[in-house]
């Protein structure tokens, strides 16, 4: 599988504090990558690099095989960013907007163009509104439009979905979901939401202090974390339930005098079930938590676990 | 709008204040004082109207949060100032038309007429060559620094009125400020203007030297842009001009 954007040792600097600390990798033709970590962690630093509106301090970056920024013009006519961050100019239209847009990226028949993304992203009538009146969902479908306009082999999206309604945030992610098959686009995405992640990514790189930290499928991910949660209702004594799970040593509370909650190795949940059952109470409802991206965050941000650190037979399959 | 009142309207009052101004003087102490006072006016708005245009037009592209969206286009540094350059030069020729026009049928001041075609044409390109020079070292301030220092995009340029002689000839000055003076291009602008009022030949060798600075500072000023565009790229501030 041919690689678009190959990232080796990528340092940036600002004065002494080291923003982004030699990360390496790449992003595959057609596959979205992830980019994931706590605030502060570079991934914003990361994208300005890959941009270029942020110089880098060590490292190299090439794209399509050709080194970025020596190939600067070359490279940025094929790739696109978008980001909730980042708007267009308020005070003209949205379609002059995208008429700009389409000149500097040199687009064969922009008018037509224009048209096509705006029935795609269902904004056909505000063609003539001015950006700055349009709501953050309208926006954000502009910024994407946008960022479609040069048909790009890359597009670097920086937490698009971010301050959007849940039902226009699923309608964008399927968009994205529907656009990269249909264009075979690769994207590197951020954002902080760990469901659209595990929904869209194929992969992902999770950044801490500037570092990478954990690298693999959204799956192979929360597989490092062995343990979960099992929430059992039950009708009987209490005390018969303390006394059991007390002498096989496990972690668990009481929420009220029937629901009780037990973290666990996953294997064991059945038979832990099993033999609870036989105590003598009787199970009415259950609900296991399996752990979710979400954890894997919360577990690096929090304490940068390094048994989330990748593993040289799963970095060697990636 | 705002660009339609700063740009265009804040020039026609000037123009229509200063026409009343000048009327009121040339009754005191003479016509040629209300013409050095009135060109002064008419020509000054070439240098803020160009020089506006340019740092406020990137300006607008920081407050929308759109600059980054223009540079991680195949668009060149080099070609996004040039664009702001002729912008500043098409509305500093429509201001300059449009208020020359009030001078001539308001106020009944003939700029054609007194300075002729020639003299008009060679006034404009330096005084435009020097508003792009001043547009392009604030744009690099406002790169480098972001909108914490926006209002030099307005207010800076107007430390070369007094010092360039813009209303009064050079000669009022105190003699330590004249010498100073013309290390600026203007300055030979406005005395070649009001000298032009009594003779309307072209005086090439002070066009000349206006020009020759005008090139060394635009250099200087694009050598400037440059470095602070760099400076601003490395330590992150240029990422960070849009909040």
């Amino acid at each position: 599988m041919s690689t678009v954007l190959e990232v080796k040792n990528l340092l940036k600097n600002f004065g002494s504090f080291r923003a982004v600390d030699g990360i390496s990798f790449s992003v595959p033709k057609g596959k979205v990558v992830g980019l994931l970590g706590p605030n502060g962690a570079g991934k914003t630093t990361t994208i300005h690099m890959l941009l270029g509106i942020t110089t880098h301090s060590g490292g190299t970056i090439q794209c399509f095989g050709k080194p970025f920024p020596k190939e600067r013009e070359h490279i940025l006519g094929r790739i696109n960013f978008a980001s909730a961050f980042n708007h267009l100019q308020g005070r003209i239209s949205v379609w002059e907007n995208l008429l700009v847009f389409a000149g500097l990226y040199g687009v064969d028949k922009p008018r037509k163009k224009i048209m096509e993304l705006a029935d795609i992203f269902e904004f056909r009538p505000l063609l003539k509104e001015r950006f700055w009146n349009l709501s953050a969902g309208e926006k954000t479908r502009v910024i994407l439009a946008k960022a479609l306009l040069n048909d790009p082999e890359l597009i670097l999206m920086d937490e698009p979905t971010a301050s959007l309604d849940p039902d226009i945030a699923d309608k964008t992610l399927s968009l994205i979901e529907r656009l990269r098959v249909q264009k075979k686009m690769s994207i590197l995405f951020t954002s902080h939401r760990m469901d659209e992640v595990t929904r869209i990514c194929d992969s992902v790189i999770f950044l801490d202090h500037g570092k990478i930290v954990a690298e693999d499928t959204p799956l192979g991910l929360t597989k490092r974390i062995t343990t979960a949660t099992l929430s059992l209702t039950f009708d009987g004594k209490k005390a018969s339930v303390d006394e059991f799970l007390t002498a096989r040593d496990l972690s668990f509370s009481f929420s009220g005098p029937s629901i009780v909650r037990i973290t666990a190795e996953e294997h064991r949940i059945p038979e832990l079930i099993f033999s609870i059952s036989k105590t003598g109470v009787w199970i009415t409802d259950m609900d296991i938590k399996k752990p979710t991206l979400e954890d894997v965050f919360l577990q690096i941000a929090r304490s940068g676990n390094p048994s989330l650190s990748p593993e040289p037979s799963q970095r060697a399959r990636n | 709008m705002e660009v339609s009142m700063d740009v265009f309207f804040f020039s026609m009052m000037n123009v229509t204040v200063f026409g009343y101004v000048s009327l009121f003087l040339s009754n005191i102490i003479g016509t040629s004082a209300r013409h050095y006072i009135f060109l002064g006016v008419l020509l000054w708005e070439i240098i803020r109207v160009a020089q506006y245009s340019m740092s406020v037009g990137a300006l607008w592209n920081i407050w929308s949060r759109n600059l980054s969206n223009m540079f991680i286009t195949p668009l060149s540094i080099f070609e996004y100032l040039f664009t702001h350059m002729l912008s500043g030069a098409v509305k500093a020729f429509v201001v300059f038309a449009g208020v020359s026009f009030i001078a001539s049928v308001v106020f009944d001041f003939h700029i054609v007429t007194l300075l002729g075609w020639t003299n008009l044409v060679v006034f404009f390109l330096n005084l435009l060559i020097f508003a792009w020079t001043t547009g392009i070292a604030i744009l690099g301030l406002i790169f480098r620094f972001g909108n914490r220092i926006q209002a030099f995009a307005w207010a800076l340029v107007a430390l070369f009125q007094p010092l360039t002689a813009t209303l009064f000839p050079v000669s009022v000055l105190p003699p330590t400020l004249q010498r100073f003076t013309f290390l600026f291009p203007p300055t030979y602008v406005f005395e070649a203007a009001r000298a032009a009022l009594s003779d309307s030949s072209v005086n090439w060798n002070v066009t000349l030297v206006a020009f020759s600075l005008n090139l060394f500072y635009f250099f200087l000023a694009l050598w400037f842009f440059a470095a602070m565009y760099r400076i601003s790229r490395t330590n992150g501030q240029f990422a960070r001009n849009e909040g």
